[in-house]
């Protein structure tokens, strides 16, 4: 558990419908602390909408969102001065080199001292580990050195707010861990990292505080901890042939299932009572929380 | 039976036809052609050998006599306004797009031959081109129906279109598409075939005079690309009726040209076939260190175990991974020193937006084509004929560049304004922008003013080449004066109205192709409205048919309302600037009052004010002198 500081960003009664009635945020409220906070939901629950917002590119149709005192919503243009943004889906000028890029990035952001700028650039690059293509065309870029590139963009002129949408997509396993080590490190006591994901393992290891999303509306605002502990001594876990998932899932309340050497290997969540024989408990994690959430509100709906 | 519709072939041709539809150059083509065609039928009276025939014997060539036809079908083929380049627009990138996209490993993974291929790429290019060149054979039909009432017509007829479109057009054009899409293919280097197209009108003419030239008549014939006639037809000064009955027919030397031509494309297809390779050369490996985001603790991250390892498990089981520290040392990334506030932070915000923008402007691929024909077209009539001094030569060279130049220019006001305004939604880095500390007036200034010297380097140039040729020529004295005065009453207002009223369309409308809709459209009903002769100074900023080189000095009297028009020209600028700014999609502050001072928004407001109040008051003035 990771409760530091106090809130820096407050987030009240957030509503956003698309055209008349795709309603996008259900008056979302949020109390998010400095350090990297997780926000979970599926594909379609409104995080890139409240990202995009967050990044003062969307106006909300209500409520307010203060960071150090102000209202971003109102002041976007202060808002800026203290936004590292890097979108779910972005491009780059294909005709410029990564320097050429980087550097415009950095002046844009108000680095105006060219020594300062310099060293920041190679360092930013050294980081993201594009040192050796600052030279080249952005138009030759991979899917994953742009994301890099992308990456390096956001953490310009210590950013106090940093806005991150699916931030790992088409990086490799060995990046996308670096890439955390670098957030984590960036948000230290004094900025908020809002990482935006659906996959639950990146919130696990990475944040310190999480919500979770769905249909517009905040399920849950808690710790990874918390949310863990809340499903002590409720796991199990078989191993059972593949034609048997279809019952058990009509049985027991099945929260994954995964095919392992043609056996599947399922998990159920069963408060305190052992479901059958065949069922070993298991140490819980954050999936299973999030799976169980996503299931209980399911079956509530 | 195999149904050849169905063939990998007729698809590949199919979707380069859909492709093409979907870009710029073949529309503009068009659009050129339609009003070459519409110029060169239409303007002969007003041309010099025009009148020289009004005259003479009170009346011009009919417009669609069988000379007449095919003299226009050679003169389009020539390429006098551009047509090689459009050309190599369009068969430069139909290979080279597939493996820039990376679609490549899609198509060739499907059962599809080299031969079909390539040739569906060709063909279906190639169909694009002509159509497009069709569409001033089509102008031309049309002109036989829908022309002035003076305009002298002969009875209705189709066939000689055909024929000659077909010779003359067509096949001469395939071997240059062929030329052009070998290169293309080969060197998947688009730039190399544009500096061929560019290269074309030297070689052309070169060949022609250092070759044909020595060689015997026959094969003079036989070896022109462009096919020239056995028999040269001479109508100048002759009796119109005379040329109207003249029947221009092919001899078998002029069909072994053309054989030939087909031949010699052929050849360069088959070159194609045999050099491709559907595999790209390999790229330099990526010399990267190793990656070192972060090296802070002895093991930097376990991927949380969704699967614990039970019993019966084997390691391998458990998809966890396990990274161990890289050796690599960490750099902090330093802290640096902002600036975001004030008019001086803002100023090196809006330098540096701008040499971005005018770098992505100067790297735009049509450039290569349409800055040829902007400075080549206007100067054209001043190298090849004859020119008759008004006032001084340099006043003469000056009018008559700016006239036609103006017209260039305000096409690439709004081409490259309409480029730039759309190019950050296009690819996609405008959420990154739009998060950076930066005032609208920067993003929004960039563009214009890159636009505005963009186009002010291309009439730097038409002016240097105009001198160029008065010099040549031996039309001196040249006197910079009247070129300054010229360029800069006229020419350059015209550019900023345009380039304002561009900005503030894309910002209202936000759709590119509605933008361009709308311009093109105001544009020719405002066009035609001038050619009926309602060209009232206010609805008319770029002064067409209202002014001379006299009226620009103290010979003329229209001095003072040019002048005052200029002002009415630019606040009208400003005004749609700062509307544009007003109604920007990206909103930075509410209200036009905060903390005690305006904001973005109210300064705007007041600007927008004062210049409308400007523009109204010079109109009035402008009515009032009229």
């Amino acid at each position: 558990m990771c409760l530091r500081g106090e809130t820096m960003l407050k987030i009240r009664e957030l509503t956003k419908t698309y055209g008349s009635s795709i309603q996008a945020l259900k008056g979302i409220s949020l109390d998010v602390p400095p350090g990297v906070f997780g926000l979970l939901g599926p594909n379609g629950a409104g995080k890139t909408t409240l990202m995009k917002i967050l990044a003062t590119l969307l106006e909300p149709d209500a409520g307010t969102v203060e960071i150090n005192g102000f209202d971003l919503i109102i002041r976007k243009d202060k808002a800026r001065r203290l936004l590292g943004y890097l979108p779910q889906d972005f491009g780059l000028y294909p005709t410029l080199t990564a320097e050429q890029m980087l550097n415009y990035f950095a002046k844009l952001k108000g680095v105006t001292d060219k020594r300062q700028r310099q060293d920041l650039i190679d360092v930013l690059f050294e980081r993201v580990n594009l040192s050796a293509a600052r030279k080249q065309r952005l138009g030759g870029f991979s899917g994953g050195m742009r994301q890099r590139l992308g990456i390096a963009q956001a953490l310009i002129g210590q950013p106090q707010l940093i806005i991150v949408d699916e931030p790992t997509a088409g990086l490799d396993p060995e990046e996308r861990i670096r890439f955390h080590n670098l957030l984590a490190e960036t948000a230290g006591d004094d900025a908020v990292v809002i990482l935006s994901t659906h996959i639950v393992a990146d919130v696990s290891s990475l944040c310190s505080h999480l919500a979770v999303i769905r249909k517009g509306a905040i399920l849950t605002s808690t710790t990874p901890q918390q949310a863990i502990d809340q499903l002590k001594e409720s796991v199990w876990e078989a191993t059972v042939p593949r034609e048997q998932v279809a019952a058990l899932k009509s049985r027991y309340q099945v929260i994954s299932s995964q095919m392992l050497g043609g056996q599947a290997r399922v998990r159920v969540i069963s408060k305190g009572v052992r479901p059958s024989e065949e069922f070993k408990p298991a140490t819980p994690v954050l999936e299973d929380y999030y799976f169980d959430l996503v299931n209980q509100r399911e079956t509530a709906n | 039976m195999r149904n050849l519709l169905r063939t990998p072939f007729v698809a590949i041709f199919q979707n380069e036809v859909l492709l093409n539809s979907k870009q710029i150059a073949p529309y503009v083509l068009m659009l050129f052609s339609v009003f070459n065609a519409a110029l060169w039928s239409l303007g002969q009276g007003s041309s010099y050998y025009g009148q020289e025939l009004l005259a003479k014997y009170g009346t011009l060539w009919s417009i669609n006599s069988d000379y007449y036809i095919s003299h226009h079908f050679s003169g389009y083929a020539l390429g006098i306004f551009g047509l090689p380049l459009f050309a190599a627009v369009i068969m430069a990138e139909p290979v080279r797009r597939d493996f820039r996209l990376e679609i490549h490993p899609l198509i060739f993974s499907k059962p599809v031959s080299r031969a079909q291929y390539l040739l569906g790429k060709f063909f279906g290019s190639f169909f694009v081109l002509v159509c497009c060149q069709a569409s001033f054979a089509a102008t031309l039909i049309l002109l036989q129906v829908f022309h002035p009432s003076q305009t002298p017509v002969l009875p209705f007829r189709l066939l000689p279109y055909l024929k000659h479109f077909t010779t003359i057009v067509v096949i001469t054009y395939v071997l240059f598409a062929a030329v052009y899409f070998t290169v293309g293919t080969l060197t998947r280097n688009p730039k190399i075939v544009y500096g061929l197209a560019i290269a074309y009108y030297p070689l052309i003419f070169s060949y022609g005079l250092f070759l044909l030239q020595e060689l015997p008549p026959r094969w003079r014939v036989i070896l022109s690309p462009l096919m020239l006639k056995e028999v040269q037809i001479q109508p100048w000064g002759r009796n119109p009726k005379w040329v109207d009955q003249l029947v221009v027919s092919y001899t078998p030397i002029m069909f072994a040209n053309r054989a030939l031509v087909i031949l010699a494309a052929g050849v360069c297809l088959t070159i194609v076939y045999l050099r491709f390779k559907i595999t790209e050369p390999p790229a330099k490996p990526e010399n990267f260190s190793w990656l070192n985001l972060s090296a802070g603790s002895k093991i930097l991250y376990f991927d949380p175990p969704i699967l614990q390892p039970t019993t019966g498990d084997t390691e391998s089981d458990v998809r966890s991974v396990r990274v161990e520290k890289a050796e690599a040392k960490e750099t902090a990334v330093p802290s640096v020193s902002s600036s975001n506030t004030g008019l001086r932070a803002n100023l090196a915000k809006l330098a540096a937006a701008l040499a971005v923008e005018f770098r992505l402007l100067r790297a735009e691929r049509s450039l290569v084509v349409i800055t040829p024909l902007a400075v080549f077209l206007p100067t054209l009539e001043l190298a090849f004929y004859r020119v008759v001094p008004e006032g001084s030569y340099s006043a003469t060279y000056a009018t008559g560049t700016a006239k036609t130049l103006l017209f260039f220019v305000i096409a690439m006001t709004v081409f490259y304004v309409v480029e730039s305004m759309q190019r950050d939604r296009e690819v996609r880095i405008e959420p990154v922008l739009w998060a950076k500390p930066v005032p609208n007036a920067v993003l929004l200034l960039s563009k214009f003013l890159a636009t505005f010297l963009l186009i002010l380097s291309v009439i730097a140039i038409a002016g240097l080449t105009a001198i160029a040729i008065q010099l040549l020529r031996g039309h001196s004295p040249v006197e910079l004066y009247p070129y300054l005065v010229i360029y800069s009453v006229i020419v350059i207002p015209s550019i900023v109205f345009m380039a304002g009223v561009s900005i503030l369309l894309n910002v209202v409308l936000r759709e590119k192709y509605l933008v361009y809709v709308v311009i093109v459209g105001v544009g020719a009903a405002v066009f035609y409205l001038y050619s009926q002769g309602y060209n009232h100074w206010l609805y008319n900023p770029m002064l067409y048919q209202l002014w001379n080189y006299p009226d620009l000095t103290s010979a003329g009297g229209k001095q003072s309302i040019i002048l005052i028009h200029r002002i009415y020209c630019l606040a009208a600028s400003v005004a749609c600037l700062s509307l544009a700014h007003i109604l920007f999609q990206r909103k930075s502050t509410r209200g036009v009052r905060m903390d005690g001072h305006l904001t973005d928004t109210g300064w705007s407001i007041l600007l927008a004010l004062v210049s409308l109040t400007t523009a109204i008051g010079t109109g009035w003035i402008i009515s009032s002198m009229h």
